[in-house]
């Protein structure tokens, strides 16, 4: 078992950990696709993708992106504490992007007998264009249980 | 103009069973290398009662239940205009292979905003509350879509 993440030890201010993703190859929008039921072709066909306006072809689902933020949370903090995570799609990401996910800790609390973090994440690709802000909060266990 | 006499309305249930092999599929597209979903004796290990589900899987049942277009439709959203703006999940419960999970899709609100650059656009909320076979609460997906004009 991993060393625990305990509500005492995650201070206001901490990055999480940062997580690099890509980069994006034409192959995982199919897998994501086959995986996630989302077969618009804005995402596996360039000739559909340049016919509606997107002239380097596909663009990555934002979802598959949202995906990425959740790998680089759930890599941090355990899955199973993790009670709300949102985002605002704010950028297309394209084949060949290299997704990077950084994140910091904006408050902790105790609320109804929980210990709660709350962080902001952001997805930029290799030259700084965000691509997804959003946040999470998780509630966490006790050193003094 | 989405068809703002839509809010509160309620759609047909997206009825999803949960395996273990869809967690993984979905783990693997994402590149996702965390054996908390892969692997159910590492996700036991872990404290986990068999391998949950991603951060983001509630997309699956929506996706291939279809409900999403069903909905523009029926809000006569034009779909080459839309776009996701933003998404948030609130989890409840753990989600494990082996549930069947029920969500009602719901539309919450329909609002005209102005861009910055002056475009006019309608932001459409739609909830889905998922409950599992024990009629619990599991989680609830928020989805907000923009319509471009």
């Amino acid at each position: 078992m991993g060393s625990e993440l305990y509500f005492e030890d995650v201070k206001v201010g901490d990055a999480m950990p940062a997580l690099s993703k890509g980069p994006v190859a034409k192959l995982q929008h199919v897998m994501y696709a086959g995986a996630s039921g989302d077969f618009n072709p804005l995402h596996t066909d360039d000739d559909f993708a340049r016919a509606v306006g997107m002239k380097d072809g596909v663009i990555s689902h934002g979802m598959l992106i949202m995906g990425f933020v959740g790998q680089a949370i759930t890599a941090w903090v355990p899955r199973k504490y993790l009670k709300k995570f949102g985002v605002r799609f704010a950028g297309m990401t394209k084949p060949g992007n290299t997704i990077t996910i950084t994140g910091k800790v904006t408050d902790k609390r105790q609320e109804n007998g929980e210990n709660l973090i709350f962080c902001e994440v952001v997805a930029q690709d290799e030259n700084g264009d965000v691509k997804i802000t959003g946040n999470f909060s998780a509630a966490l266990p006790s050193k003094r249980g | 103009m989405a068809d703002s006499t839509k809010v509160g309305k309620t759609y047909d249930p997206i009825v999803w069973e949960v395996e273990r092999g869809k967690i993984r599929e979905m783990a693997k597209a994402i590149g996702d290398p965390n054996p908390i979903y892969l692997d159910k004796e590492a996700a036991i290990r872990e404290g986990y009662r068999d391998t949950p589900v991603p951060p983001t899987f509630l997309t699956v049942p929506m996706m291939w239940s279809s409900s999403m277009p069903v909905l523009i439709n029926d809000l006569k959203i034009n779909f080459m205009m839309v776009l996701h703006g933003e998404e948030e999940y609130e989890y409840y419960r753990d989600i494990y292979p082996g549930d069947t999970i029920t969500g009602i899709p719901k539309v919450v609100s329909v609002e005209e905003k102005t861009s910055k650059a002056g475009k006019k656009m309608d932001m459409i909320t739609v909830e889905i509350l998922y409950r599992n076979q024990n009629n619990e609460d599991v989680a609830r997906a928020r989805t907000l879509l923009v319509e471009r004009k």
